[in-house]
């Protein structure tokens, strides 16, 4: 990461993005910072070859749907009021904030982060998770050693598990209700995103 | 000889009128011979007090445990009315009956105590009624005072909790239990607020409680004036320390949610280096005039040295045994032991160097049982677990009755000065330590601490033997007022123990604290777990962070590359936590099915195609699933017949060889080929297995017969020394058919060997139905038509070439 830290002015759009991320400058400034090192070629804007530059997402199961992730669909660049979009779905929850009518979910509430994970399982965005996507998550989870005899097992069981109106896949309601107990708020939050 | 003599009598068949008092009477008599046993005939306890803390016991015994039992063996041996031989000058007849207790006194006292605390345990759970109100904890050490009353009231010295028993025999097997099963993932995601209670929570409330009460100590007119500042600084730190005995017990009745129970657990288990680095630290400074700086850096300094050198001690015993267990495929009766005495010898290592012995066990669990429960067989597995929990409930139950009787037998010094201000102070001290640190923690914490959680921590600081314990280890000559700090002591364990463990509970409900959750996890919440991990630490790497995630996974990495390759034995070092969690899962549930003998609901007829391999039954049963509609026998059969030619049809033409560099595309067209061909062959399957069915007067027995047949893919070569498991598929007989390593079938596979395949982890094999409700169940498959009928269950599959997963493509090629 650069040495320097960029000044607040610097940013396009800081105070739409604080507005509509919640984070504050101090983490908005910081995400600059990190988009601009990423960026390498200065372009002021973020190929999905930049994220793929990065080590450990390389090595990680989910690297590339989460990289894909942050680009929209059929795109190739990515600006950073889009790329700190993603990152606010991981901003913690704040404590006795009631939801008032009228105001828009918030980026980081549970439903949204819900919507997230949803979205890195269900890639072709059909509103379910089909048997199939969940074999290919799992498949990228376990690694090479597990037959797909077994996968195949797994993966239906699971589907059975959470399906609840059996259409054979799971809808994000469905999901929603399968991982109540997981404490999805704390666990999908880094600290760091305040 | 009157301990004696009390003894004869009790033994003497007198003209009482019930049984139970004759048994009274004789474990009374037995009682008072309890104390003197420990120095003179024990050598093992009498050569190693516990270096843990100076070794003041040997000289120091007050009264009452007397120093003298030479004395009392030697008077024994000539009883005054018996038949043993006395001076024998004339010539006695050959006693055809005698007695001799010396022989046995020792195990048969301490038999007859455990006796005592396991009948207790069995009679509160006889009267539920008491024991939903007052925790089982008050009630042995109501118990306690009982006999220690009795003892007392038939003129005997009734014994005290001795230190060293205390800490050797009684205190090890509970802190095992905790920290071979402690929930490591909670624990380690609150470490950072656990640790913060335990040493600076702790430290807080030592030096404020020592701080007020030499305040109070130097008011004039309550004769506490002679107490210094140190020795009130070690009172402090005796009574600071959260016990985990009392805290487990009772904790552990009214079912907390994990968060809250984890918190307190964790800062009673670790404050263990800080109290025993002040203990240490204050019984040295006693004897010093003055107290420099170097000493007290020096002490801060063993603070770290305690509490590392402890958890390093525990670190290396653990992985020693994590290497061990790697080995004992060919003796697996002896596995727990290796368990239980490595970390026995881990507890015992650290207390040998001043360590902190607790960490150290606490430790070596927590290390070696991955590794362990990778290596050892399911029975193993079980032993352990049943082994710890009996240790640790008799060991709970014995402290708290030991509790009570030394409150009886010792003595004490009441001051209510003292004794009232030490109570006021101590829940103070808590309140505001809980609070202030909370305040503290809440800013790094994402899930905030609620002032409903404040409040159970700050009310759940219970205090309990070991308080005791350390107090009963200081010596008269530097603390005159032992007795009194050990009435104090053992007064506010009482109201601990009494007040707030009997209101805890009330309280919890009143307060609608979350309450645990009783279902276990779901394959559903295993899966996505996983998930989120993956995802959290890709986002974290992606904001170039190296947070909690990132060191986890790091750590993970690190474990599957090295660590796993040589602790854990053969194929299983590969396989990933979500099939083992998977395969448990089908176990647990085969399982249940054999046990139940009873058909549960039928899953959906697609699914059940790979069931078969994994799982013979291959009907999951489980509530959790959706509602489904329950077949009749017929659909039943229908279904299982469909799902068993494509499976047969694997058997035909599965091939591991054809699984190579892209398993996922491969795999897939081959099944798609198997489905084609399955539907051809059905018509012929069809009419096999209608014929039998009709012999068979039951869905089990018919299940059983089809359940059994070949199934899964091409059965892989036995190197002759895996284990094997065989299935005996639905039998309504017992568990025990679903038994796990089975070595005498090892050589008995008559398959041709594979060369080129990997060495295989477990394999499954099905019994071979020749008849149905055969019950041998280790024959092997001889082969009955249509093909060979085995299962193999690969419980980790290598691949041909077993390639770093580092450099595959995580993407399959084909989508």
């Amino acid at each position: 990461m650069g040495c320097q830290s960029s000044h607040p002015s610097a940013i396009p759009e800081l105070d739409e993005i604080m507005l509509e991320t919640g984070f504050s400058q101090a983490s908005v400034v910081r995400l600059y910072d990190r988009f601009q090192a990423l960026d390498k070629e200065q372009k002021g804007y973020l190929s999905k070859y930049d994220l793929q530059g990065i080590g450990e997402l390389a090595v990680n199961p989910l690297g590339d749907r989460i990289i894909n992730a942050f680009f929209k669909e059929g795109e190739d660049l990515t600006d950073f009021r889009s790329f700190i979009r993603v990152l606010a779905h991981f901003r913690p929850v704040e404590e006795g904030k009631s939801n008032e009518t009228g105001r828009p979910e918030p980026m980081n509430s549970r439903l949204r982060k819900l919507q997230f994970a949803f979205q890195l399982y269900d890639q072709d965005s059909d509103g379910k998770i089909s048997r199939d996507e969940m074999l290919q998550v799992l498949r990228l989870m376990v690694g090479i050693q597990v037959t797909d005899e077994q996968l195949v097992c797994i993966a239906e069981r699971t589907i059975q598990e959470a399906d609840q109106d059996g259409d054979g896949a799971i809808s994000f309601e469905e999901f929603a209700t399968s991982v109540e107990k997981l404490n999805v708020e704390q666990r999908m939050s880094l600290r760091l995103l305040k | 000889g009157e301990d004696w003599s009390g003894l004869v009598v009790a033994l003497s068949p007198p003209p009482l009128p019930s049984r139970s008092l004759v048994l009274c009477s004789a474990l009374l008599g037995m009682l008072p011979l309890l104390h003197s046993h420990g120095l003179q005939s024990d050598p093992v306890m009498a050569s190693e007090p516990p270096h843990h803390y100076p070794a003041v016991i040997s000289g120091n015994e007050p009264g009452d445990i007397t120093a003298a039992p030479l004395g009392v063996s030697q008077e024994i041996s000539p009883l005054p009315n018996h038949s043993s031989p006395g001076h024998a000058k004339n010539r006695k007849a050959f006693p055809v009956l005698g007695i001799d207790y010396t022989h046995v006194r020792i195990p048969f006292e301490i038999s007859l105590w455990i006796l005592l605390a396991c009948l207790m345990k069995l009679g509160f759970h006889v009267i539920p009624s008491v024991s939903s109100i007052v925790p089982e904890s008050c009630l042995l050490i109501v118990v306690g005072l009982l006999v220690g009353g009795l003892i007392k009231g038939v003129g005997e010295s009734p014994p005290i909790l001795r230190s060293d028993i205390f800490f050797l025999f009684l205190l090890p097997p509970i802190i095992l239990d905790a920290g071979y099963f402690l929930p490591l993932r909670q624990f380690t995601e609150n470490l950072g607020t656990i640790l913060i209670f335990a040493v600076v929570g702790t430290l807080w409330n030592a030096f404020f409680l020592g701080g007020l009460m030499y305040a109070v100590c130097q008011i004039s007119g309550t004769g506490l004036n002679d107490i210094g500042l140190l020795a009130n600084l070690l009172f402090g730190s005796i009574i600071s320390a959260v016990d985990p005995v009392a805290v487990l017990a009772v904790f552990e009745e009214i079912h907390i949610n994990e968060l809250l129970h984890i918190l307190v657990f964790g800062e009673s288990l670790l404050n263990d280096a800080v109290t025993v680095v002040l203990y240490h630290l204050f019984e040295e400074f006693a004897n010093f005039e003055q107290v420099t700086v170097t000493d007290i850096i020096l002490g801060f300094l063993s603070f770290f040295v305690v509490s590392l050198g402890g958890v390093f001690v525990g670190v290396i015993y653990g992985v020693i045994a994590a290497f061990t267990s790697r080995f004992t495929s060919h003796i697996r009766v002896i596995e727990p032991l290796f368990v239980f005495l490595y970390s026995y010898m881990a507890y015992l290592s650290a207390e040998l160097f001043h360590l902190s012995g607790i960490m150290a066990l606490i430790a070596s669990g927590v290390v070696m049982r991955p590794y362990v429960e990778a290596n050892i067989s399911h029975k193993s597995h079980t032993t352990i677990k049943y082994f710890l929990k009996m240790w640790s409930s008799v060991s709970e139950t014995l402290i708290f009755i030991f509790l009570g009787v030394s409150t009886v037998a010792g003595r004490h010094y009441w001051n209510w000065t003292f004794i009232i201000s030490t109570l006021i102070f101590c829940l103070i001290a808590r309140v505001l330590g809980v609070l202030g640190l909370t305040w503290f923690i809440n800013k790094f914490r994402i899930v905030k601490l609620t002032p409903k959680d404040q409040f159970i921590i700050a009310y759940g600081g219970l205090r309990g033997a070991i308080a005791f314990s350390l107090g009963y280890l200081l010596d008269y000559e530097h603390f005159g007022m032992r007795d009194m700090f050990l009435t104090a002591i053992i007064t506010v364990i009482f109201f601990t123990v009494f007040v707030q463990g009997m209101t805890i509970r009330p309280l919890v409900d009143l307060l609608a604290v979350k309450k645990k959750q009783e279902t276990k996890r779901s394959i559903n919440e295993e899966i996505h777990t996983q998930f989120l991990d993956h995802l959290l630490t890709g986002i974290e790497d992606i904001c170039g962070h190296y947070g909690h995630h990132h060191w986890k996974d790091k750590l993970n990495r690190f474990n599957k590359k090295y660590v796993k390759k040589c602790l854990i034995a053969g194929e299983r070092s590969k396989e990933p936590q979500l099939i083992a969690f998977y395969h448990k899962m089908e176990m647990k549930q085969a399982i249940e099915l054999v046990e139940s003998g009873g058909l549960g609901k039928i899953p959906s007829a697609i699914s059940t195609v790979s069931m078969q391999n994994i799982n013979p039954k291959a009907l999951p049963v489980k509530r959790i699933l959706p509602a489904l509609s329950k077949d009749k026998e017929e659909e039943i059969r229908k279904i299982l017949r469909n799902n068993l030619q494509k499976t047969r049809q694997r058997l035909r033409s599965y091939n591991r060889h054809t699984l190579v560099a892209d398993p996922y595309e491969e795999a897939w067209n081959q099944m798609l080929l198997r489905r084609q061909k399955a539907r051809q062959l059905e018509q012929k399957i069809n009419n096999y297995l209608t014929v039998p069915a009709h012999k068979l007067d039951s869905p089990t027995m018919s299940r059983a017969r089809i359940g059994s047949d070949p199934l899964a893919y091409e059965p892989k070569s036995d190197s002759g020394n895996l284990p094997i498991i065989t299935v005996d598929p639905a039998s309504p007989q017992s568990p025990e058919s679903v038994d796990l390593v089975n070595e005498e079938l090892k050589g008995t596979s008559c398959l041709p060997p594979s060369p080129e395949e990997d060495e295989e982890g477990l394999v499954m094999r099905v019994k071979d139905p020749s008849s149905p409700g055969t019950d041998d169940v280790f024959t092997p498959g001889a082969g009955d038509s249509p093909s060979n009928q085995r299962i193999m269950r690969c419980l980790s599959d290598p691949g041909p070439q077993p390639e770093p997963e580092e450099g595959e493509p995580f993407i399959p090629k084909g989508k």
